[in-house]
């Protein structure tokens, strides 16, 4: 027994060790100087330590144009998401007209659209309305792809809730609209707030609308503008690169920390309920 | 239980108005930014579309038809077929032996566990540009510790070697999604009935039986739909593959969606790339209804015992 939890415990080091040695190596890389991202044999950590290659990013390059832009894009998208299917998940949990389910099955089908499928089509429509290569086509695109999963977790959300202390609160003179904001929507908070990291996670991150949307450097978002920086730097500042790379995963590991204790719990009951 | 239909509240708007209020934005942006690109889509196909003057002229089936003779079409078929194949095994091989491991009591589990799923949310472009820099030719650390390993001699081009480089990007990709099949998996561990246990070791069966007969067919429906989204997610992924090689060297790593991009934008053929567009969805659905039989099994069986 003492043997095997041994071997379980060096088991579970070594798969901690595989699965964030790459993260590691980044942040590491990103402290040192060019030569030494380029030596060889390479050093583990830094002989060197500097934040030079901070400093150049955000002096030599864009990147703080693409950090502010993302943090625009991804911040007005997930508080739109949010409101507009906190109220839709809301009337799709507790009233059954025909119709309503019907937005229900819609949303689910949008779901399962490959992106690529509608790329070219959401590009003609964004350059029709006079959108084309501004935040906001990304904005109101990231809102309305992001909503089928918004709107299926927070329904299931709703559906858990008691439905009794609604009716009691529209015995006593509130009305439907009342006890849908006093009532519902407090008891609603821990699913509206795991919902908007993966939401904000989800636009963070997206890349195939936004390279093919945006073009002029000062609207790129952190996807490609990092990318854009990938292909001029290229072989010679992986240091540089490494550090573009941090700033992008830090907000990420941020909001991770605040939903990793639910994580587990919280997809098995809304996404994916077996 | 009779929820409020039609039933009008003493105050304020009736049922009717306020739902109508209430899901109009969101049916709005599905219309216009789902449904109507997805139809859109579809009309496009019978169209012969250069996508710079965007004169369409109808041409029937005849994409369709095109599509199955297509050289380059009928490559990357093959290998997003190997591609998704080898990514959803590895995948849930990796992680159900994960999920197993973090589910014993260890030390230092609940670190690990955030540790072991934190890549699950890694941006697309920074897992590029590590790996990128990791399986560098030059200055990659995994270069240099290949040739470290005692015996080899020969540096493998993790990216720019043809075969090599499907190989590197289907391991990144598993390195970046394996943590989904664990969260999915070890939130069901967590349900699994103290009593099957219980009567299962009455009946003398030993770990290993417990794992076939119990905890397993406790995992399969949970899995299934995991793998159901794993699967679409994975036949239609496009940042991690693109941002890793471009599609290259020499279209090694263009799977279908890269394959639909290239058509749309490199050819500018729209109405050939819809078609091969339309083609995956359906695929994708019918891939998708074979798991949802394969779920049902598994949860019918799941109730018989």
């Amino acid at each position: 027994m003492q043997v095997e939890r041994m071997g379980l415990h060096l088991l579970l080091a070594l798969t901690t060790l595989v699965m964030s040695a790459p993260l590691i190596w980044m942040l590491l890389s990103s402290l040192k100087p060019d030569r030494e991202n380029a030596a060889y044999p390479p050093t583990i950590l830094p002989h060197t330590w500097t934040l030079e290659n901070y400093r150049l990013l955000f002096t030599i390059s864009d990147f703080g144009t693409y950090l502010s832009n993302s943090c625009i894009v991804a911040s007005a998208s997930t508080l739109l998401t949010i409101v507009i299917s906190v109220g839709a998940a809301y009337a799709l949990s507790r009233f059954h007209f025909r119709w309503i389910n019907v937005l229900a099955g819609v949303a689910l089908f949008a779901y399962t659209i490959p992106p690529i499928l509608v790329l070219v089509p959401i590009a003609r429509i964004v350059t029709g309305l006079g959108l084309g290569n501004s935040l906001s086509a990304l904005i109101i695109l990231y809102t309305a792809t992001l909503l089928p999963f918004a709107l299926w977790v927070l329904r299931s959300y709703f559906n858990g809730l008691e439905i009794e202390i609604e009716h009691a609160a529209m015995i006593d003179g509130c009305t439907r609209f009342g006890a849908f904001i006093r009532v519902a929507l407090p008891q609603a908070v821990p699913g509206i707030i795991s919902t908007s990291i993966f939401t904000f996670n989800a636009a963070w991150s997206e890349y195939l609308f936004a390279s093919t949307l945006t073009v002029s450097p000062s609207k790129l978002t952190l996807s490609p503008g990092l990318s854009l920086l990938l292909d001029q730097t290229g072989v010679y500042s992986w240091g540089l690169l490494m550090a573009g790379a941090v700033m992008i995963t830090i907000p990420v590991l941020i909001l991770f920390t605040i939903i990793q204790r639910s994580l587990v719990r919280g997809l098995g009951d809304g996404a994916v309920t077996g | 239980m009779q929820r409020s239909r039609g039933k009008t509240s003493r105050k304020g708007l009736s049922d009717r108005s306020l739902a109508l209020l209430l899901v109009l934005p969101a049916a709005l942006l599905l219309v216009v930014f789902s449904i109507y690109p997805f139809l859109q889509a579809a009309f496009d196909s019978l169209f012969h579309i250069p996508l710079a003057t965007r004169q369409g002229t109808f041409v029937g089936l005849s994409n369709y038809v095109q599509v199955f003779h297509e050289e380059s079409i009928q490559r990357a078929f093959g290998r997003t077929l190997l591609w998704t194949v080898s990514n959803i095994a590895v995948q849930t091989v990796l992680g159900l032996l994960i999920a197993l491991l973090l589910n014993t009591r260890l030390y230092g589990q609940t670190f690990g566990r955030g540790l072991v799923l934190f890549p699950y949310m890694i941006p697309a472009i920074v897992v590029a540009t590590v790996f990128r820099f990791t399986f560098n030719d030059i200055t990659g650390i995994a270069s240099y510790l290949w040739l470290k390993i005692p015996g080899v001699h020969q540096p493998i081009y993790f990216l720019s070697q043809p075969t090599a480089a499907l190989l590197t990007v289907t391991a990144v990709n598993c390195w970046k999604y394996t943590p989904f099949i664990v969260i999915v998996l070890l939130a069901r561990l967590q349900t699994v009935p103290r009593d099957l246990y219980e009567a299962a070791q009455i009946d003398g069966a030993g770990r290993p039986a417990l794992l076939w007969y119990v905890t397993l067919p406790w995992l399969l429906p949970v899995l299934l739909v995991a793998l159901l989204l794993r699967t679409i997610w994975t036949v239609n992924d496009f940042d991690v593959i693109y941002l890793l090689a471009y599609g290259g060297p020499l279209d090694a790593t263009t799977t279908l969606p890269l394959e639909i991009r290239r058509l749309a934008f490199g050819r500018q053929d729209v109405g050939l790339a819809s078609a091969l567009a339309v083609l995956v969805a359906i695929g994708i659905s019918v891939i998708g209804l074979a798991y949802l039989w394969l779920y049902q099994h598994s949860e019918a069986r799941l109730h018989e015992r």
